[in-house]
């Protein structure tokens, strides 16, 4: 009896280290402990086995039980994980394949800049302010300090409506239009759509500009740099050489022009900057004393700075685009650039 | 403005490099567009001169000359006429490199060799234009750099000037500057004026009537003139400030010009009938011919000089044909005089002549250089013409303009500027630029300031800050931030629903595009638009630049298709694009309204192209889910989609209006009718989306609230309906809503089926309702009863039949 143990155990686990799959591995199983097992056959002659045996041979069967079903789990997990192994490899793909993709939309880089510039602006406290394409002479010129019969017009090609309805030719009609509905001290940014009566390779007759004007009391000249210096930082990178040099406009005095090192060339020349390693980048100035008369601002109290940019510009030195008619074209091999 | 570092250098002794002084004036507010040396690498070219002038034995036009260089004879292939033999000419000898990047090389034209070439005044880059070769002086040494001997290296420095600036549209107004800059003084020209014993006042005599127009009229009459070419010297410094030579008396009048700013005329005295200059408006109608040639219709507003019986000049801006200086003139009655800004302003705009005297009256001229460049340019006359000048001058001026005085305060400066400068740097600031100062007595801190007639801009306080600013140097102004109460609150709901619809669209898979607002007239024909639409009451522009930009637009439609039609012939056809922009509408007040308008085209596949993508092309519900998620972020679920309304440019059978639950109408969607995309050249389904932004923002509703989760399992129930095939998705879809059971979660059309099957007439519609209680789990016989219900009642209503 013992002995016919002792070959079941040997012979059983011999067949369980063979089995080669699970199928065969359930097999084996069957074979020793189901109800025509082996095992079975063996515990049937249990009965006949004396008092004293008994015991014996029961505890040497459960001995032979547990080391059955421990290397059976482990040939169990063996197999499955063989198994787990084969099919995945069966199921493997090309992963290099491109993926689905959906259509990517994008924003136009007028909008981008745009969007930049507000934001920047919004951190300082200026709020943005609209105001109608199609506006009146007295918003547009005269309140600006550009009265009719003024050589100062010259400097703006205009498209007329009617005598006294224009496209606007800046923003900065919104300055106007702002200030004669609130009191200072405001901050105000105004990006919009302007036009020049101009189209060449470097004029569009349609672009776009973002103004920004700020008053208060005691609001100096070295406010106007320091805003404006924070600002070509940000949004151009820390540590750009920025340069304040007089102009004239007829809305601001003093007047400034800003340059900034040339971000192609980094100041040394190129053609971008014409060699000179500065790029005009904005106007600016302190708002003209005659403006606050136009608005009834106390020009003895208050004082305040303007500036202006054009964003085609600002898009073409951020994103080194060469051509300007490239933004009104609409190419969509252009747009996705900016998605 | 274009002046000379050369001509500077007369009138202020600077021994800057050109390059420093470019950078001064910049900086100084004067900015230079450009410098260019004249001559710079033209060594090479050198006198010449012509020993042998043959006909080109090949070709007719040119000639095969024999040019001697000093040091060898070589022969040149020249295509100019006025040349002989004997001329001392410029060579360019190979190797040169001419303005304009033209390099020169020995060559062969029409077989015969040619050593260089011969060079006129403008491949030299000393004239805009020129005719034939130039022709040196003949006492030049041969062999020797043209440019050295004939003295006319310099520095052309050509500076953007500002409107506010009449005073450095001259010479010595930028010397003014410079001198200012570097701290030197300006020297002004010597006259050396020699006059006869007759005088002027027998001969000319001059009235103004309009005072206004003209405060100042002042001749000189110069007597025995020849006329003749200038003198090479004047020739160079006229051209290279880009005026061109037309002979000595002109010449001289554009050389005072261009020196001391101030524009004078020369008249043929002969033609000035009755010796007498009359100063007047003009009669409404009569016409006059300008020396261009030009014939003008005269407005009453235009002052005119005239003689005893006609107008002999539009006064400030041009001259007359009929009094012009010519080729046999011998004496010269010579004007200048002052004239109003807006006077001369309005007649050059009028009849669309600007001329560098209007250029400069119009932006103010200075009153009292009127006798100083009379008596510059008539002596001039004299030294180049010969001739004598009549003694005294004729000079009307009934009443001086007054001298202006302004006011300063040193802490208005200071504050303005966030500076502290002392009394004596202000003061100093201001006289380096001619102006004169005084302290008041007792009054320390407030300067009066004389301010001289070249500086008509400055007229306030604010004008001299801007003048010490820029004269101290914008760079030593500190940075600083301001101080003051911030607004900090969240940007309008306009701008923020506006940003939102792009950022959506933009998820959705569209392209932002900007086309200009205007269009041509016909932008509305091409979309069918009906007579009475109002959006064919388009804004026209006054002066567009051309007919296809001549009007306001009134739609965005025709834009984006034309962007549409842009990118299938670059062959990007799959598109989705959008414009977000105002349109145009002609209103009855004085302004127009401006309203916020959206256009959205998808076109073209479904998916980006790929191995595993379906290929299928777009259709009008792929468009349609992009507006119902549009609706859906906007708070407008609810909305409607009205087959029965729709637009022109629109397929009448695939399109619809779109409405709020409240009856808003927001705008329009479908597939482009297909006659508009013939008017566009498209040859491929294009849907499109067309709606008012104003609407939307003003119909959306922010409110959000939530809705409690249920922790119960759901059922879900799907029926099988035969319905007519007419029967509309959105009636079934309100018969289920309005007689909806309390568990019902959720009801969707999942299966639509017509075809083999299905009788005639009918189709087969899948509804799939899907349950759930808050508070329990439905059992089936709940679920089942609610189901039936429901579909008893679609049954009913629409004579449905379960399949």
């Amino acid at each position: 009896m013992k002995q016919r143990i002792q070959q079941l155990q040997h012979d059983s686990l011999a067949a369980l280290h063979h089995a080669a799959s699970l199928k065969d591995l359930q097999a084996v199983r069957v074979q020793v402990l189901g109800k025509k097992g082996s095992l079975t056959d063996i515990m049937k002659g249990m009965r006949d086995l004396s008092a004293e045996d008994r015991p014996l041979v029961g505890s040497l069967v459960n001995v032979f039980k547990d080391t059955f079903e421990g290397v059976y789990a482990s040939r169990l997990s063996f197999l499955e994980d063989q198994e787990i192994s084969a099919r995945l490899s069966r199921e493997a793909i090309d992963v290099t394949l491109p993926g689905r993709r959906s259509v990517r939309g994008s924003l136009h880089p007028v909008t981008l800049v745009t969007d930049d510039i507000v934001d920047i602006f919004s951190r300082l406290g200026f709020s943005v302010e609209e105001g109608p394409e199609i506006e009146k002479d007295f918003y547009n010129f005269e309140a600006l300090n550009i009265p009719k019969d003024h050589p100062a017009r010259d400097m703006q090609d205009t498209f007329y409506i009617n005598d006294d309805l224009v496209l606007r030719t800046h923003t900065s009609p919104v300055q106007i239009r702002t200030m004669l509905k609130q009191p200072p001290p405001i901050r105000i940014i105004a990006p919009g759509t302007v036009y020049r009566r101009d189209s060449d390779l470097t004029h569009s007759p349609m672009f776009h500009q973002i103004e920004g004007f700020l008053v208060d009391e005691r609001v100096t000249f070295g406010d106007l740099k320091g805003i404006l210096t924070h600002f070509l930082n940000e949004y151009f990178g820390a540590g750009l050489q920025v340069r304040f040099r007089p102009s004239f406009f007829p809305f601001t005095e003093p007047s400034a022009e800003v340059d900034i090192a040339c971000v192609i060339c980094g100041g040394s020349g190129c053609r971008v900057c014409g060699g000179t390693g500065w790029l005009e980048i904005l106007g600016c100035g302190m708002i003209d004393p005659e403006v606050f008369t136009a608005v009834n601002y106390d020009a003895k109290k208050y004082s305040g700075f303007a500036f202006g940019m054009g964003l085609e510009r600002i898009a073409m030195l951020k994103y080194g685009v060469s051509d300007l008619r490239l933004f009104f074209e609409n190419d969509l091999r252009f747009l996705k650039q900016f998605s | 403005m274009i002046v000379t570092y050369n001509w500077l250098k007369e009138f202020v002794a600077i021994d800057a490099t050109p390059q420093d002084l470019c950078h001064r004036l910049t900086m100084a507010g004067l900015e230079v567009d450009s410098l260019k040396e004249l001559g710079a690498g033209l060594e090479t070219v050198i006198v010449a001169r012509l020993d042998q002038v043959d006909p080109h034995p090949q070709a007719d036009r040119l000639t095969l000359c024999q040019v001697n260089t000093g040091s060898e004879v070589v022969s040149v292939v020249c295509g100019a006429t006025n040349h002989k033999v004997g001329d001392l000419v410029a060579l360019a000898q190979p190797g040169t490199v001419l303005p304009g990047d033209f390099k020169i090389k020995k060559s062969k034209i029409r077989g015969q060799v040619s050593c260089g070439m011969l060079c006129s005044e403008k491949e030299l880059g000393l004239a805009e234009e020129s005719e034939g070769i130039m022709i040196l002086p003949v006492h030049l040494p041969i062999g020797r750099p043209v440019f050295d001997v004939m003295g006319w290296r310099d520095y052309q420095i050509e500076i953007g000037l500002t409107p506010n600036r009449p005073d450095c549209l001259s010479v010595i107004g930028v010397a003014r500057e410079v001198a200012a800059l570097y701290g030197k003084q300006l020297t002004l020209p010597t006259i050396k004026l020699a006059e006869a014993r007759e005088a002027i006042s027998t001969h000319a005599r001059v009235a103004i009537e309009n005072t206004a127009a003209c405060p100042r009229y002042a001749a000189r009459m110069i007597r025995g003139v020849k006329i003749g070419p200038s003198p090479d010297w004047m020739v160079r410094r006229l051209e290279a400030v880009g005026m061109r030579s037309i002979n000595n008396i002109v010449d001289v009048t554009n050389y005072v010009m261009m020196e001391l700013g101030h524009p004078l005329h020369a008249f043929d005295f002969r033609f000035v009938e009755e010796g007498r200059i009359v100063v007047k408006c003009a009669q409404e109608g009569d016409t006059f011919a300008t020396l261009d040639g030009q014939e003008h219709q005269l407005s009453a507003d235009d002052l005119m000089i005239c003689d005893g019986r006609k107008a002999v000049a539009l006064a400030g801006v041009m001259g007359g044909l009929n009094s012009e200086v010519q080729d046999d003139t011998e004496t010269i009655l010579l004007e200048a005089a002052y004239f109003n800004p807006v006077t001369v302003r309005r007649t050059s705009k009028r009849h669309g002549l600007h001329t560098e005297s209007s250029h400069r009256f119009e932006r103010g001229a200075d009153i009292d250089m009127v006798p100083v460049a009379l008596d510059r340019a008539a002596a001039l006359m004299a030294e180049l013409g010969g001739g004598e000048i009549l003694a005294g001058v004729v000079d009307v001026y009934p009443q001086s303009l007054p001298q202006r005085e302004i006011s300063l305060a040193l802490v208005s400066v200071n504050r303005l500027l966030d500076l502290s400068l002392d009394a004596a740097t202000v003061a100093g600031c201001l006289e380096s630029i001619g102006l004169t100062v005084t302290t008041q007595a007792g009054k320390s801190g407030i300067f009066a300031v004389k301010i001289p007639s070249f500086r008509p801009d400055l007229e306030r306080e604010i004008d001299l800050i801007e003048e010490i600013a820029r004269l101290h140097g914008y760079d030593k102004i500190p940075v600083s931030m301001p101080i003051g109460v911030v607004d900090a609150t969240l940007p309008p709901a306009r701008q923020r629903l506006q940003k939102k619809l792009r950022d959506m669209l933009v998820a959705a898979g569209f392209a932002e595009t900007i086309n200009y607002s205007f269009v041509g007239a016909n932008a509305v024909d091409k979309i069918a638009l009906a007579d009475d639409d109002v959006r064919r009451n388009q804004v026209p522009i006054l002066n567009p630049l051309s007919e296809e930009q001549a009007m306001m637009r009134t739609s965005l439609v025709p834009s984006v298709l034309e962007s549409v039609t842009r990118n299938l012939n670059y062959r990007s056809t799959d598109l989705r694009l959008f414009e977000l922009r105002p349109v145009f509408l002609a209103a009855a007040g004085e302004q127009t309204a401006e309203r916020l308008s959206l256009v959205a085209v998808m076109t073209g596949r479904k998916d980006p192209q790929g191995w595993a993508q379906s290929g299928a092309d777009v259709d009008f519900f792929d468009l349609k889910g992009v507006v119902e998620e549009i609706l859906g972020a906007f708070g407008l679920e609810q909305g409607s989609f009205d087959a029965a309304a729709s637009q022109p440019y629109l397929h009448p059978g695939k399109s619809c209006a779109l409405t709020t639950q409240s009856g808003a109408l927001l705008g329009y969607l479908g597939e482009v009718h297909p006659r508009t995309l013939a008017a566009f050249d498209i040859d491929q389904p294009v849907y499109l989306l067309d709606i008012d932004a104003e609407e939307l923002f003003l119909h959306h509703v922010a409110r959000r609230s939530f809705t409690p989760l249920s922790r119960f399992p759901d059922v879900s129930r799907d029926t099988s309906l035969l319905v007519d095939e007419d029967t509309k998705a959105a009636e079934i879809l309100a018969i289920l809503r309005q007689n909806k059971a309390r568990t019902v979660e959720d009801l969707t059309l999942f299966d639509l089926y017509a075809g083999q099957g299905i009788p005639p007439g009918k189709k087969s519609i899948g509804v799939r309702i899907r349950y759930r209680d808050m508070a329990k789990t439905l059992t089936e016989e709940e679920v089942g009863k609610a189901h039936d219900r429901m579909i008893k009642v679609l049954c009913d209503k629409l004579a449905a039949e379960i399949r």
